[in-house]
């Protein structure tokens, strides 16, 4: 599975390129790098939703064919997750040369983080809202208020996002916390995992049927 | 209807046994009480208005959809043919049968050979490597009706798989089904094709529920 959403990825060059540029742009306008961070999100997560919206037919077939929901979600994890770390880790190359963090380990960690948590977000949003319009708006929505809320706004630590972004400043800064966004991040991301299995379990659920006893 | 040896098929082992299946979506009642029992080496034609509820039979035969009432059995393994085909856009056909297959537990190297054998039987290119989207509409179904046939199936549910063949595939197609019910299959086709049904052992028509039929008001 994974195999194959990566060759179906890697035809749409078209997106593969707006996959590298939409953070760099975000960051290039804003000249900050929590913004370019959240547009990795924009960009991470959108193609994570469309790898699911767009299976959307196949996937309920691929199961009657024998596969199961959860190989499904880990085909397209194990794709997606080394991808979203890669663009992050180019990315976050320009950031620390433009940005001059003061603990730049801190600041590639908190994007990576960014991109890794982007993925169980745009599965639990392409398996639980099942159309393409309502999905980007549920993703434009989140990401769109995790950049514009000041990170003190008690809705802003709602958000999966929040964790990462207090990691990214700290990096920034030198000072800050570390482990606490890095256990919140943790545990919204596995929370995401939770209900990304629970959807896609539910989106392509096949009933497999009793035996009528016969032999062929 | 029991499951087991029908009889009035002595000798026939029976594959596919719907009994009394009921199917509402929202308060509109598509399918009520529908049975369908179809045995090994049977070609059943399912015919019937649009909206009738033929796809959506099918689809609960297959397992894509729950009843909310009634009960399938089958003999083994399904082949589903949906009416529109489920491809991913940007994999060619030999994306699909490696994919498809190692879902069925077949190697790399079987899934291939084998659905490139079940291609070349409805002159489907397989030579060319091709992304779905690039291909032509008949040609897309081909592949679609391939990956319903790849891993062997007992029961093959095939809604209208003819759809953009052309003529010379489409009769192909029809003797297919006769090789399929050689073989002992149990194959269920949604057909709007009259001219054909005499190639199928039985024909089933479902009427739209009463409930759904409009009715002429007088002036």
């Amino acid at each position: 599975m994974a195999e194959m959403h990566g060759r179906d990825l890697t035809r749409r060059h078209v997106a593969l390129g707006l996959l590298v540029a939409l953070p760099l742009s975000f960051y290039l306008a804003s000249s900050s790098l929590v913004a370019g961070g959240v547009g990795m999100a924009f960009a991470v997560s959108g193609a994570t939703l469309f790898s699911i919206l767009s299976s959307s037919e196949v996937d309920q077939r691929l199961v009657l064919g024998g596969y199961r929901p959860l190989e499904l979600l880990l085909g397209r994890l194990l794709f997606l997750a080394p991808l979203g770390t890669a663009i992050a880790l180019g990315f976050s190359a320009v950031m620390v040369v433009g940005s001059g963090p003061d603990r730049p380990w801190l600041a590639v960690l908190g994007v990576e983080l960014v991109a890794l948590q982007s993925i169980p977000f745009g599965l639990a949003v392409g398996a639980g809202v099942p159309r393409e319009l309502e999905g980007t708006l549920v993703l434009i929505g989140v990401v769109g208020l995790q950049l514009a809320l000041e990170p003190d706004a008690a809705v802003s630590k709602l958000l999966p996002f929040y964790g990462p972004q207090e990691i990214i400043t700290s990096g920034l800064s030198g000072s800050g916390p570390v482990w606490g966004p890095l256990l919140l991040t943790a545990l919204y991301g596995l929370a995401l995992l939770f209900l990304a299995r629970l959807f896609v379990s539910r989106r392509v659920e096949v009933t497999h049927h009793a035996r009528t006893g016969t032999t062929r | 209807m029991a499951a087991g040896r029908e009889a009035g098929h002595p000798g026939r082992v029976t594959e596919l046994v719907a009994s009394d299946i009921t199917k509402r979506f929202g308060r509109t009642t598509i399918l009520d009480g529908i049975d369908l029992v179809v045995p090994g080496g049977e070609v059943v034609a399912l015919t019937g208005e649009n909206g009738a509820g033929k796809s959506t039979l099918m689809k609960i035969c297959a397992g894509l959809l729950r009843a909310d009432a009634g009960s399938v059995t089958v003999g083994g393994r399904i082949g589903y043919c949906p009416q529109i085909p489920g491809l991913f856009e940007l994999l060619t056909a030999d994306d699909h049968l490696v994919m498809f297959g190692r879902g069925a537990g077949m190697s790399r190297r079987d899934a291939l050979d084998r659905g490139h054998a079940i291609l070349e039987e409805f002159d489907f290119p397989v030579h060319e490597r091709v992304v779905t989207r690039d291909l032509s509409g008949g040609t897309r179904q081909k592949l679609n009706l391939a990956l319903a046939l790849l891993a062997d199936p007992t029961v093959l549910l095939l809604d209208e798989p003819y759809q953009g063949f052309d003529r010379g595939t489409y009769v192909n197609f029809w003797d297919h089904c006769e090789t399929w019910r050689a073989q002992g299959r149990a194959v269920v086709v949604v057909t709007h094709m009259l001219a054909e049904l005499s190639r199928a052992d039985r024909v089933v028509e479902l009427a739209a529920h009463p409930s759904r039929q409009h009715r002429d008001e007088g002036p």
